[in-house]
């Protein structure tokens, strides 16, 4: 029979537990409202900068013969090389959130090895970089504190290096990886290919109708050049932010059930507590009648 | 009185969304104006100053880093990296706004001259907000 004491306190312990994890709840439901708003505005130019790309586009196929030399649109037929940038959270306590980014990571680049494709890893945020270094997978890049706290201008940077390299013909691909937000219950994971552009996201039956904008064609392509460039930034920007509302939802989840958990544990425990505490009076009893008994 | 739909959008949401009367914008090639009913275009912009008459004839002046900017008949998109509005209620609102400006347009510019024209331009925007 467990000691009444022992119980008592393991009560008490798993008590303040509830405790810190109902804060943990209460502090990441109201940060993911923040990072759901900044989400949701940014989202704008996200819509803005597609369509604008998806116009110019069309509208250099169209004057053009050959079709579009920028290297963004064309399909590498043979890729050699690629860029993965994965993104996970700094701090763990969000259930399988960064688990599940890291397992995309792996079967991406298991994908890669089988087609003989070079892959070159890039990591944002604490908990992938420590999962991929303990398994001595080599990392190019290793960003910590990005992803706890995006930032349109590093984020600039980081992708900037990558998109470089692509420019360069050094690399083939671009791909980021993070997991999303959708909604306060369920994050969704992105596979997303930056590079080359995949036009299909892109809405083409707004931009046929399009105005006859006047441009030279030697301007159009410089133009797109920059607007890819952007495109490319911002995907990985808003990839940051999304991650981080994915991030605070999880938290908020697990935490949630933590201190479910917790409520429940502590009602076993009390159960315990009393049975014991019962018995140890039955006992009592029984050994008071008991000596009662023999004085007869 | 005619009028355009304008919208100043950043990554981080849209800083300018109304109508507007007249715009100014600082074209890769030199500074250019936009009016109702102005030709179609699309181009580039530069680190400058977008001062925008709104309907009720007030100016506004919002600082940006770089942009794009698309022209249609009666709707003006710009898509900025980073902006700032110079607005505010007070001195010293007004003064944080401009350092931010500043510190945006020091991230950018390649030319000292360029720089110096456009902060005389924003200290100016402020100086009529006081």
């Amino acid at each position: 029979m467990a000691n009444l004491k022992d119980i008592q306190r393991k009560i008490k312990s798993v008590s303040s537990t509830q405790k810190t994890t109902r804060a943990m709840k209460l502090v990441s439901t109201a940060k993911l409202r923040r990072a759901e708003e900044l989400a949701k505005r940014s989202r704008l130019f996200a819509q803005k900068t597609n369509a604008m790309i998806a116009e110019l586009a069309n509208q250099i196929e169209c004057m053009k013969i050959g079709g579009i030399e920028n290297r963004a649109f064309n399909e590498v037929e043979t890729p050699k090389m690629v860029d993965i940038i994965f993104v996970t959270a700094d701090k763990g306590l969000c259930g399988g959130f960064n688990m599940q980014t890291i397992k995309a990571v792996r079967k991406l680049m298991a994908e890669f090895k089988d087609d003989k494709v070079k892959v070159r890893l890039r990591g944002i945020g604490k908990k992938g970089i420590e999962y991929f270094t303990y398994n001595q997978v080599e990392m190019l890049d290793k960003v910590i504190g990005l992803s706890s706290a995006p930032d349109m201008n590093r984020a600039a940077e980081f992708i900037g290096a990558s998109i470089q390299d692509f420019k360069d013909e050094k690399i083939d691909g671009v791909y980021v990886i993070y997991n999303g937000y959708m909604n306060v219950i369920t994050q969704e994971l992105h596979v997303n290919r930056i590079m080359p552009v995949d036009t299909s996201d892109f809405d083409c039956g707004d931009s046929t109708k399009g105005s006859l904008l006047e441009i030279e064609a030697e301007d159009s392509e410089k133009m797109l050049d920059a607007l890819i460039t952007k495109y490319a930034e911002y995907n990985m920007y808003y990839a940051l932010i999304d991650s981080v509302a994915a991030e605070h939802s999880a938290r908020m989840q697990a935490m949630d059930a933590a201190t479910n958990n917790a409520g429940e544990m502590k009602k076993k425990l009390t159960v315990q507590f009393n049975k014991a505490r019962q018995e140890a009076i039955t006992t009592e009893l029984i050994e008071i009648i008991s000596g009662v008994e023999s004085m007869k | 009185m005619d009028t355009f739909k304008l919208e100043v959008i950043t990554p981080n949401g849209a800083i300018f969304d109304g109508d507007a009367v007249e715009v100014t914008l600082p074209g890769e090639e030199g500074e250019f104006g936009v009016l109702p009913h102005h030709a179609s275009l699309t181009t580039l912009l530069k680190a400058g100053v977008v001062d925008i008459v709104t309907v009720d004839k007030r100016t506004e002046s919002i600082v940006v880093n770089w942009g794009v900017v698309q022209v249609t008949e009666n709707k003006v998109t710009v898509l900025v990296d980073g902006a700032v509005a110079i607005r505010g209620e007070d001195e010293s609102d007004i003064a944080k706004v401009l350092e931010d400006a500043k510190k945006l347009l020091d991230d950018v510019s390649e030319s000292n001259m360029a720089l110096a024209s456009v902060s005389a331009k924003v200290e100016s925007a402020a100086h009529k907000l006081i």
